[in-house]
């Protein structure tokens, strides 16, 4: 019983100070974490817009939950937008894209910024000049938004079609949402607006 | 044993991947490429040299009969740790390892050190061991994934090192290609030793870390039973 006692004892406080140097490191990361995953946010919008002077980020209650715009500006007037898209038809779990359009509405660039994909195939996504060559310059209309496997008109990285359906259809699904939410927002009064400088 | 030759001996003699074949789980996971080795294996020997060094200052006061929950305690916060760290500052790196930061916690390397010589040692000798141990591991996760990124890429540090022409064997970057270069770097390293102790006019034998038998964590248990 004795023993019992010193042992639980013990490993307990081994457990306490562990505790508290998590909660200690846990604080002093905390901010730098956040503010590396906002710039890399912010990053991959910057990325997906053409030029603007000043950012406006922008959250639409929709049917389906939130969405979340960064509308681009120049002068007062919009020059692209920019928002995520989420697939969980990725070859190994979800797939998270960044789009960006410009002012006609025409995808400007594509980011992906979360996904599990295997490496040397599906990882393949994140090569910028294939992003821009499969999707940049067109719009909701353009074009078929599915991969030529299934007879649409979008390109796949061979080997990884998996991949190249989900980010197409991610795009389309977004591409859809902002058709929908698109009048709504760049009406919205920007006063009403959260202000993030580029 | 010296420090130097408890050093020395993680980089070559009881090298954890290629020697003791500990720790395969990352080794094959994350070498697709040599930035992944040298992150993975960096970010463990850190948690290889607190968790050993914690271990033994802490021997005389963890109990051995709860000595294994504890040691996991010690890792699990250091693990945690490099997980946090890591994310604020090297937000790239920590994306490309994600998943596979946390699961050091369960490297057997780290635990076997501890369990194997950590707690039986003295400071200086255990963090010898732990950097011993730690640079084996990362220069192995190294070698694999160099051959790997060469052969399944066609590229080093992500520089491209051929001309256009160059078709990546994709197997390679995939799980499989993980086995093929083990599997070869294995026997490459069991046939330069064969040589050296014929050479030397020694009697040659084969690794036996595999076996059962001579399996180091086996004897420890009966030796702390023992004791008890």
């Amino acid at each position: 019983m004795k023993d019992l006692l010193n042992l639980s004892l013990r490993l307990a406080l081994i457990c306490a100070v562990a505790a508290l140097a998590l909660a200690k490191v846990n604080d002093l990361t905390a901010g730098p974490i956040a503010e590396a995953e906002l710039r890399a946010e912010l990053e991959a919008v910057e990325a997906v817009l053409p030029p603007y002077a000043e950012l406006r980020a922008d959250t639409l209650g929709t049917d389906d939950g939130d969405a979340l715009y960064y509308v681009g500006l120049t002068d007062g007037e919009p020059v692209g937008v920019a928002f995520g898209s989420i697939s969980n038809k990725g070859y190994s779990g979800e797939v998270a894209i960044l789009v960006g359009v410009d002012a006609a509405g025409k995808v400007n660039g594509v980011r992906v910024l979360r996904h599990a994909e295997t490496p040397g195939l599906g990882a393949n996504y994140t090569d910028v000049a294939l992003l821009d060559a499969f999707y940049k310059g067109y719009g909701l209309d353009d074009r078929d938004w599915r991969v030529k496997k299934d007879g649409g008109d979008v390109d796949a990285v061979t080997g990884a079609t998996v991949t190249g359906r989900a980010i197409a259809g991610a795009v389309d699904q977004g591409l859809r949402r902002f058709a929908r939410d698109r009048d709504r927002l760049l009406s919205a009064p920007a006063s009403a607006a959260e202000e993030t400088q580029p | 044993m010296s420090m130097y030759a408890t050093f020395v001996k993680g980089l070559w003699k009881e090298n954890p991947i290629f020697r003791l074949l500990l720790g395969l789980c990352p080794t094959l996971a994350v070498t697709s490429s040599v930035e992944n080795g040298i992150g993975m294996g960096l970010a463990t020997t850190f948690v290889l040299l607190c968790s050993n060094v914690l271990v033994s200052l802490l021997r005389n006061f963890i109990p051995k009969k709860v000595r294994i929950p504890a040691y996991i305690v010690i890792i699990a916060t250091f693990v945690t740790v490099v997980d946090l760290v890591m994310h604020g500052f090297f937000f790239q790196l920590h994306r490309s390892l994600g998943l596979f930061i946390p699961l050091i916690v369960v490297n057997c390397i780290i635990l076997g050190r501890a369990e194997a010589f950590a707690s039986r040692n003295t400071l200086p000798l255990a963090v010898a061991d732990g950097l011993g141990m730690g640079v084996g591991f990362t220069l192995g996760l190294m070698t694999i994934g160099a051959v790997r990124e060469v052969l399944g890429g066609g590229t080093v540090l992500g520089l491209p090192l051929f001309g256009g022409g160059y078709v990546p064997v994709l197997v390679m970057i995939l799980a499989p290609g993980a086995f093929i270069t083990l599997g070869f770097l294995l026997a490459g390293m069991n046939k330069l030793e064969e040589r050296r102790a014929i050479r030397a006019g020694e009697k040659y034998e084969p690794p036996r870390a595999m076996d059962c038998g001579s399996c180091v964590l086996c004897t420890m248990d009966e030796n702390i039973k023992g004791e008890d």
